[in-house]
């Protein structure tokens, strides 16, 4: 599996996990494209005259997670739907596990799906609820017993059974919920926001949850959609981030996340601080470049194609900033406390440095500084990238 | 959506349009149609003729049409008058007396109209009130048999409206008078207005209990049809069905027009 | 009603900042229950009293003793026979068939919408309060002896008597009531299903259930409160049905109400008419016992959907 890949890969520097990390998928993806792997081309949803998703090519591999996420109206849900076979594309074509599904309906497809509001069949107890696309396929009544009972137990439930949906809480319902889409032993599983109808605590718990049974289901291939990016980066291989219809990003989790490719993904995804720079030195020795942010000299990950006198946006993550104490040393920004609030695990701190307004995280401080302070923010050279400044993404 | 092939929605469809068409398209046009027709004697209407118009609103059809308008307003403002007075009150009680008033008030509209009618032969041909043969036996007709509606409309209403703005005005000083004049009343009208167009309508279509107590010379809508299409005269019976029709779809339609409010929880 | 915690408690703190002078107001709004009185007593006048004297001129016999022989004697004519048999067919027939046509062309609504579907559903509560009569008439011209078919028929085949005569049979009365009154299962039913959510509906689809299965299995089980509001509605409307019966007027589909119409009006007799009606409401005041029961089943409030 792939994520079990990145897991093995502790040591090394970033390239070489990243290098290792794309050989991995790639022989992935010539292995096994006979199991239940995505496929999008080209597929373009209207609904009312707009398109909600446009020209949408994305593969999933087999036994992959991959989360869509994204604002509110980008199309993630729509992606997923197309999958499902609710909303017909106008152009392009789906297919799972290698088999055109586009002109099949939702009932041919034999794919999972669970969704934000576990839709449990209000009347039916929950082992009727989980038989239920068993039956659909008239499965001997042994067989459907049987593996009721192993999905249910596969998720905990098993004694719950008798239980109508209303007796149940929402992780509980959740919970069902996966049974029933498990139980017709889809080679595909589709999660539609599944975590967000629970409040914090269980969801929490569920992630955990979700991880395990996708480690006891190596060869599922899961299709989440969710708006949540924490959800995403814990449980998912590759993230995909839209915008507006149309697929901005999409790379294994971490190095979308430390080397977003462009502003877009770096915002939505955990909320970088973004400041333009001049670069001065495009290539200044161990594969960083040095650049000019008001008066400070800083270094970042050299970016490709970078020319002296070009202006690019430093991204730096608030929580790979901290204090230095005394004088500003290498790779540090003078900044002038704003505003500093306590989150419990952690400070946050809203700094202000040549007009330009910083966040830093940080554990939490003993004697955090005072609004007003000027304090030396200091980050590592290989934490920061420089993005091309596309205006407003 | 249920069904996700083309083909099977067009099934459906053509389906539903022909059960449609045949139960509800076909009777309207046919009625619409024979109301403007000269003859009908093939399969299709011949000639054109607004005349059936001209002897729907004249004559004893327009003494008709004016009795059942003049009986659809009095009704319907009793009933709204007494529904209001009824439904005020029940939402001030709690319990099994409001559970066992709320089904009297809704009592009426479990009756049979024929028999209504006919009770109210029976006790207003007696002392101490005698109203047999009078209009006003009309009006009580009408007015019992819509009243359990029109209670039902109020009420309904009435539970839509958020107790914070009685509270709020309680809390303000206001006493109880004041505050349904000022406050309750004005916050519920719609709801009023509403249930005065259902109950016009449904009094303009009554017949059942009109015709065991209707006074000669107070011949309703309803009626007037019967009687006309008894004799054979369908084309002025067709007529006389439209504006009917028309009328009550207008006091229907009227309810629309007046702009929801924000009261509403 | 009852006071909500943030009423209250917004009325105490409202309370707090009033100056001293004005008057207090008073602790609840309930300050009687008193005004119920004048609505009740006019309907005790106009409606209990004539129901009460009804069932008294049911039980007395014409020289003013407690007696049954009054039901017996009417309870034993044919006429009776008669008018209870057609009564209980046409309201059995008419009910099924509204519940068929109800069902399907709500589902269609509901689950295969088409352009223009909600203003179809919103013409429903329209149909409701057109008089039930507009029907009957509308069928004479179209299955009448003179009618349209009857007309096409006879031109087309060269027949000389009009071939089609279902009209005036209970039939006619039962298509016409089934015309009349689908809708009112209509309404029940689409709020129904306007409950039910839609992703139930393509979760059952993405599991195989095929488009028969899921209305099976999914929508009719959820929509069977409504279902049952909506038929037990019809029993009753359809036992007390007045305006149809009387102009198909078919020879020999004597129904109850039309039976107390023709004792009391036509031949005077008013302590038959009474027995009659006697036992019309009770088969009446049945039905509505099981609507109210099924109203309250499915959980709301009868106020709606009277």
């Amino acid at each position: 599996m792939n994520s079990a890949a990145a897991r093995g890969i502790e040591a090394g520097s970033v390239d070489s996990q990243l290098a290792d990390l794309a050989a991995a998928s790639l022989a992935k993806e010539a292995g096994a494209q006979g199991a239940g792997g995505i496929g999008f081309e080209g597929v373009t949803v209207a609904y009312k005259g707009s398109i909600v998703l446009a020209d949408f090519t994305l593969a999933v591999r087999p036994g992959e997670v991959l989360a869509l996420i994204g604002p509110s109206g980008s199309g993630k849900t729509t992606a997923l739907r197309a999958v499902a076979g609710f909303v017909r594309p106008v152009a392009g074509r789906v297919s799972v596990g290698g088999r055109d599904v586009t002109d099949l309906p939702p009932h041919a497809r034999g794919i999972g799906m669970v969704v934000q509001n576990y839709a449990l069949f209000p009347h039916m107890r929950v082992a009727e609820n989980v038989a239920f696309g068993l039956r659909a396929r008239h499965a001997p009544e042994t067989e459907v017993r049987a593996q009721v009972e192993s999905c249910l137990a596969m998720v905990g439930m098993a004694a719950f059974g008798r239980r109508y949906p209303r007796e149940l809480s929402g992780g509980q319902q959740q919970r069902v919920a996966i049974a029933r889409a498990l139980a017709i032993r889809p080679d595909v599983l589709l999660l539609d926001e599944p975590l967000s109808a629970l409040d914090a605590q269980i969801r929490h718990a569920m992630i955990e949850e979700l991880a395990r049974l996708h480690r006891s289901l190596p060869a599922l291939t899961v299709l989440y959609v969710t708006h949540d990016q924490s959800e995403a980066l814990t449980l998912a291989d590759r993230i995909g981030i839209l915008r507006d219809g149309r697929l901005r990003a999409l790379g294994p989790s971490r190095e979308l996340y430390r080397r977003p490719p462009n502003r877009f993904a770096a915002e939505f995804l955990g909320g970088a601080n973004l400041l333009p720079v001049v670069i001065e030195t495009p290539d200044a020795g161990n594969g960083f470049s040095e650049v000019r942010f008001g008066t400070t000299r800083l270094r970042a990950l050299r970016p490709e194609g970078a020319a002296a006198g070009e202006t690019r946006l430093l991204c730096i993550r608030p929580h790979n900033l901290t204090f230095v104490p005394g004088d500003p040393a290498a790779n540090t920004v003078l900044a002038r406390v704003h505003e500093v609030r306590w989150k419990g695990e952690l400070h946050d701190l809203t700094l202000e440095a040549e007009g330009r307004t910083l966040r830093l995280a940080s554990v939490p401080l003993r004697a955090p500084p005072e609004p007003g302070a000027v304090v030396s923010a200091y980050f590592a050279p290989d934490e920061a990238t420089l993005l091309a400044d596309e205006g407003d993404g | 959506m249920l069904v996700w092939s083309k083909r099977g929605r067009a099934g459906a469809w053509l389906v539903f349009g022909i059960l449609a068409g045949v139960v509800y398209g076909l009777p309207a046009a046919v009625i619409l149609c024979a109301s403007l027709a000269r003859s009908w004697n093939g399969v299709l209407p011949s000639g054109l003729t607004l005349g059936h118009y001209a002897q729907a609103v004249s004559g004893s059809s327009g003494a008709a049409l004016e009795a059942s308008l003049i009986t659809g307003v009095v009704a319907s403002a009793l009933a709204v008058l007494n529904g209001t007075a009824a439904a005020l009150a029940l939402r001030r009680m709690e319990g099994m007396p409001r559970r066992v008033l709320d089904a009297v008030f809704f009592l009426p509209s479990a009756m049979p109209s024929v028999s209504i009618g006919l009770g109210l032969l029976v006790a207003f041909s007696r002392p101490p009130i005698l109203l047999n043969g009078t209009i006003a036996i009309v009006f009580a007709a009408h007015f019992v048999l819509i009243s359990a509606f029109t209670f039902g409309a109020i009420t309904a209403g009435l539970a839509r409206l958020s107790p914070d703005y009685e509270q709020v005005a309680a809390s303000l000083g206001a006493r109880p008078i004041y505050r349904l004049r000022r406050v309750t009343l004005p916050l519920v009208l719609p709801y009023l207005i509403a249930a005065f167009s259902l109950s016009f309508a449904l009094s303009m279509g009554e017949l059942g209990a009109t015709v065991m107590v209707y006074p000669p010379g107070w011949v309703t809508m309803p009626v007037q049809i019967f009687g006309l299409s008894d004799r054979g005269d369908v084309f002025h019976a067709a007529a006389l069905t439209i504006l009917l029709a028309a009328s009550t779809l207008a006091a229907l339609a009227s309810v629309s027009l007046v702009p929801a409010r924000s009261a509403a929880r | 009603m009852g006071e909500s915690a943030s009423g209250s408690a917004s009325g105490s703190a409202l309370a707090l900042a009033r100056p001293a002078n004005l008057p207090a107001p008073s602790a609840s709004l309930a300050p009687s229950s008193l005004g119920i009185v004048p609505p009740l007593a006019v309907l005790g006048i106009f409606f209990f009293y004539p129901f009460v004297l009804i069932l008294g001129q049911s039980f007395f016999s014409s020289h003013g003793t407690l007696s049954l022989a009054q039901y017996a004697e009417v309870l034993g004519t044919g006429l009776f026979r008669n008018a209870l048999f057609h009564t209980i067919t046409i309201t059995l027939s008419a009910t099924a068939g509204c519940l068929a046509l109800g069902l399907s062309l709500s589902i269609v609504i509901a689950f295969v919408p088409f352009p223009g579907a909600r203003i179809v559903s919103r013409m429903i509560d329209t149909f409701i309060a057109l008089p039930t009569f507009l029907v009957a008439l509308a069928f004479t011209f179209i299955y009448g002896t003179a009618g349209l078919l009857n007309g096409a028929a006879m031109s087309a085949f060269s027949l000389s008597l009009p071939p089609i005569d279902f009209l005036y049979s209970q039939w006619g009365v039962i298509l016409a009531e089934v015309t009349v009154y689908t809708p009112f299962v209509m309404r029940p039913l689409l709020a129904s299903f306007s409950l039910i959510d839609q992703a139930e509906i393509e979760i059952a689809s993405s599991l195989g259930a095929r488009p028969f299965r899921i209305l099976r299995q999914v929508i009719v089980p959820a929509a069977l409160p409504a279902l049952m509001a909506g038929g037990s509605l019809c029993l009753l409307l359809t036992t007390n049905e007045f305006g149809i019966v009387l102009f198909i007027g078919a020879k020999g589909v004597q129904t109850l109400p039309l039976l107390i119409y023709d004792k009391a009006i036509q031949e005077f007799d008013y302590s038959s008419a009474c027995v009659l009606a006697a036992i019309n409401i009770a088969l009446s005041l049945g039905f509505y016992a099981l609507y109210r029961s099924t109203l309250a089943w499915l959980g709301k409030r009868g106020a709606g959907l009277v």
